[in-house]
């Protein structure tokens, strides 16, 4: 009777990949976070339903999401999302409605609205990790004093060098305002003002012709292991691996972290939405996000999932210390106020421009 | 057996000890509790109106791109004005907002009864115009609201009277205080140096307790954050602490410049003949006004604090045009009726002017180029502390908030100046002035104040000799000497007073015309205490008058007499009273 079944659902998995070869389209950011997650769940949903993963590169912002909705049908099936993007894409219209009671419980039955932290569900999706934004430095630029704080970013006097950030005002804007001496409770009540906005771009004039923008995360990494920069802005999880896990000379700067969630969530019109959520419940396990944390350093949304940290697959480290959670790295963190990017992204992003503009003359 | 007896009654008082002990903490504990869960939902109501009217930066920043946002803020600000107007007019007795002067007044006078529906009422204006965005303070609303809680239920307690009263009002003030600048010990010393005025170890347990508790309350269970944090902290170089002192000295005048204005522009209001609703509402549309050329004046001013602390984000002229812009404003929405406190406002014209002093310094002063933020500090305490007439609360404000040796060495400096030079050419603080202003001068202490709310009631004599129309001079003489009395009280059928008979004046009467009647001789006191004269009134009038027995007539308009009182028994009415107040200044627990 049990061989039957087995032999029904092994025919049931073959026909369903027969019938449906078309793979999923997932959305997300390549390099080494793209790895985590492809032996944390892209593989085992593929064995387990016969559906390929095939990831298409994103790196941040609303703008092509708007034009794949725009032009009707959208390329990707399910898009990995920062919160502060997603939000904004949420309240433009440009996500499906989600439902958490499509999500797993936990393997004791919590039910997903009390396993996942506060603020994980939105109208449109649910977070399944929490990655911060820090800078890391290479340690061959600094053998004498090297930087630990956020103030030594702007100071090219004391510590001299190229500094690649993301060519986007987040965390910039942050951590230009942190080095003032403004504590983080006040920063986004600061940045509102355009006194606060002027002291930011201030600062980001002294150290403006030592820039180098990156637009795809896995750069950023790159450019500090060339040696082609002495500082980098990036995200942690990329950072450890390199450090870590591959044992570069580089050494990461966890004061003002600016930490926030990643969000899946399914475009407007996409073909395939009762596979795309079939994904996330998938993809949003216990077991899942606990796999994860083992190949890269970014914390899992599910309190169960927090309490199953454990060591790396490879390097054999405790992970736990290097996740942004850990309070040795929250003292002056930075929570990423995502309701006031997604309200004034288009404000920002101008302001922005006309900032680099300014510079290029 | 003896030492058993002694040994029972060691634990008898032991017992009772404990059983104080227990009782005082039980008392902190519940009125502090209360006043803190007040004080905290009392600043989460203001910051949420603050961001659905888009009042906060932030609000103001996610809704920048609408065009209307500068004629919502003029419509809100008016609106909010309205509200407040018609609570002053139609809800708050008096016609008045209450405020610490209020609590000052009942916590000097000794009573320790103060109105529950005037502080609910205040204490919704308040979140009213501070939740519209009108430049007022929100400590001064707390303090009162804290003050109100704790008097009410104080009093409700059993065994509650004044004395306790008077110790709820103390719980519920540091409670307040310590909620909302998570300064714990500041609350205690804003209650005995603001409020209080002396020191008594039976009101110092429940204060502490009260205090410690909203302390506790903030930090562990709600885990707000304070109004105010200063984290970054230059050092002081040694010759800087002569430029405090000037500092000092200059923030006193800024003081007195603030005060004057809200004086000033209080009899501005009156002298519109607006009638009172529509008066905040008016000072409301000119502050949106105002707000679409400088938005800092709008609000508590929290982002303008945090700016003049940043030595790079204000020239000098713009310090200078927001510091005149931000007394204005204040003075303005204080002085048309607004609710709200002066304490805030203070914080931020202070901080302006410490900029600006930072600013003039740099050149002169060595290192004071590297420490605007501490001449902003500095400022900002040396303009705060002739405010509100607490400069040891001002320190240790400053000190917890900042945790900082020598920064509060630097403020202690300034703040001491000013309140000396503020003292002489002001007055102790703005609520005394505001008390002063409504006849109660506490420039002397409470004595006066204490003395001038108890009654002569309790000492009236309801045996005297009378005196009756038509009777005969030397009936009453011998009368008069066989009760061994002086003076006989002339009065008719009615029992009314018709004037006072002294027995040097009957016998020289006599001793010219033996048969006439006492009507001829009777003197009116035209000034007669009645019951419910205090006991000061009745002291000045003692002192110009030469009888011994004075009459007391009824309350009123009426001639009934009701007794008299004897001179002698003023001075111990006096003397009573003193003592109570020196008993409530020492007491033990």
């Amino acid at each position: 009777m049990r061989s039957v079944a087995l032999c029904c659902l092994l025919f049931w998995g073959a026909a369903l990949a027969q019938d449906d070869p078309e793979p999923l389209h997932v959305a997300t950011w390549g390099g080494v976070y793209e790895e985590s997650q492809r032996k944390a769940y892209f593989d085992p949903f593929a064995a387990e339903t016969g559906v390929p993963i095939e990831t298409a590169d994103y790196a941040g912002g609303v703008e092509p999401l708007r034009e794949q909705v725009a032009n009707g049908r959208p390329e990707w099936d399910v898009a990995d999302m920062t919160m502060a993007d997603h939000r904004q894409a949420c309240e433009e219209g440009l996500l499906e409605p989600f439902d958490r009671n499509s999500l797993a419980a936990a393997p004791d039955g919590t039910q997903p609205e009390r396993d996942f932290i506060e603020g994980s569900f939105t109208r449109c999706g649910v977070a399944h990790n929490v990655f911060s934004v820090v800078y890391a430095f290479d340690k061959r630029a600094f053998p004498g004093a090297q930087p630990y704080r956020i103030e030594h970013l702007f100071d090219p006097e004391r510590f001299p060098g190229q500094r690649a950030f993301h060519r986007r005002p987040d965390a910039l804007l942050e951590w230009a305002l942190i080095s003032y001496g403004v504590p983080a409770e006040d920063l986004y009540s600061l940045l509102s003002t355009d006194r606060g906005m002027r002291l930011a771009f201030e600062r980001l004039d002294r150290i403006r012709e030592d820039i180098v923008w990156w637009s795809d995360p896995a750069e950023a990494v790159e450019l500090l292991l060339r040696s082609d920069v002495s500082f980098a802005m990036g995200y942690n999880g990329r950072f450890f691996d390199a450090a870590v896990v591959r044992d570069q000379p580089i050494e990461i700067v966890w004061d003002a972290q600016v930490y926030e969630l990643e969000v899946w969530g399914v475009p407007r019109g996409a073909g395939r939405p009762e596979l795309s959520r079939r994904f996330i419940r998938f993809a949003t396990r216990t077991e899942s996000l606990v796999e994860q944390t083992r190949h890269i350093a970014y914390g899992p949304t599910r309190v169960s999932a927090n309490r199953r940290v454990g060591e790396h697959a490879t390097a054999g480290v405790l992970m736990r210390p290097h996740m942004p959670t850990n309070p040795l790295h929250m003292d002056r963190a930075i929570e990423k106020d995502v309701a006031w990017y997604a309200r004034t992204r288009e404000r920002l992003d101008e302001r922005f421009d006309a900032w680099l503009a300014a510079g290029a003359e | 057996m003896s030492a058993l007896v002694r040994l029972r009654d060691q634990a008898a008082g032991l017992a009772n000890v404990a059983r104080r002990a227990l009782a005082v903490s039980l008392l902190g504990l519940v009125l502090g509790g209360l006043a803190s869960l007040a004080a905290t939902g009392f600043v989460f109501a203001v910051e949420w109106l603050n961001d659905v009217l888009w009042v906060s930066a932030r609000s103001r920043m996610i809704h920048g791109d609408w065009r209307w946002l500068p004629w919502v803020t003029v419509a809100v600000l008016a609106t909010g004005g309205l509200l407040v107007g018609l609570l002053n007019r139609y809800v708050l007795p008096g016609g008045r907002v209450h405020g610490p002067p209020d609590v000052i007044e009942v916590a000097q006078s000794g009573h320790g009864r103060l109105s529950l529906r005037a502080g609910l009422a205040s204490a919704g204006a308040a979140i009213a115009s501070l939740g519209a965005g009108a430049s007022v303070g929100q400590y001064g609303p707390l303090v009162h609201l804290g003050a109100t809680l704790g008097s009410a239920i104080a009093r409700w307690m059993p065994a509650g009277g004044a004395t306790l009263g008077t110790i709820g009002i103390g719980c519920g003030v540091a409670s307040a205080i310590s909620t909302a600048f998570n300064a714990p010990i500041a609350g205690i010393l804003f209650a005995h140096e603001v409020i209080l005025r002396h020191y008594s170890l039976k009101a110092f347990a429940p204060i502490t307790v009260a205090s410690t508790i909203g302390f506790v309350l903030t930090n562990f269970v709600f885990e707000t954050r304070p109004l105010f944090r200063v984290n970054v902290v230059p050092e002081v170089a040694p010759a800087e602490f002569g430029a405090f002192i000037v500092l000092g000295i200059l923030g006193a005048l800024v003081a007195i410049a603030f005060m004057r204005a809200v004086i000033l522009a209080g009899r501005l209001a009156r002298a519109s003949r607006l009638p009172v609703p529509f008066r905040p509402a008016a000072a409301g549309a000119a502050l949106g006004i105002m707000a679409l050329w400088t938005p800092e004046v709008l609000g508590i001013g929290k982002e303008t604090l945090r700016f003049a602390i940043i030595p790079e984000a204000f020239s000098a002229g713009e310090l200078g045009l927001l510091l005149v812009a931000k007394i204005i404003a204040t003075a303005l929405c204080l002085g048309f009726g607004f609710a709200g406190g002066s304490f805030s406002p203070a914080l931020v014209i202070g901080a302006l002017y410490g900029a600006l002093a930072g600013y003039v310094a740099a050149p002169l002063v060595p290192g004071a180029a590297d420490s605007i933020s501490v001449y902003a500090i500095c400022g900002m305490a040396a303009v705060t502390s002739p405010v509100i007439g607490g400069p040891i609360t001002t320190i240790l404000i400053v000190f917890e908030l900042t945790r900082n040796y020598e920064l509060t060495t630097a403020v202690m400096v300034s703040v001491v100046f000013a309140n000396l030079v503020s003292y002489r050419l002001f007055g102790r603080s703005m609520f005394d002035e505001a008390l002063r202003a409504r006849g109660c001068d506490l420039t002397m202490g409470r004595d006066q104040l204490v003395l001038d709310h108890s009654t002569i009631e309790a000492y009236i004599t309801r045996h005297f000799v009378e005196a009756h129309p038509g009777e005969s001079l030397g009936v009453l003489r011998d009368r008069l000497i066989a009760a061994e009395a002086t003076e006989a009280q002339l009065i008719d059928r009615e029992r009314n007073y018709l004037g006072t008979i002294t027995l040097s004046r009957l016998l020289v009467a006599i001793a010219r015309a033996p048969n006439a009647t006492v009507d001829s001789i009777a003197d009116w006191d035209d000034e007669a205490l009645r019951v419910d004269t205090s006991i000061w009134e009745a002291l000045k009038h003692a002192e110009s008058n030469i009888g011994e027995m004075l009459p007391v007539l009824e309350k009123g308009d009426s001639n009934r007499i009701v007794g008299v009182i004897a001179q002698s028994v003023i001075v111990r009415a006096y003397r009573d009273t003193m003592y109570g107040i020196r008993r409530e200044e020492h007491a033990a627990p």
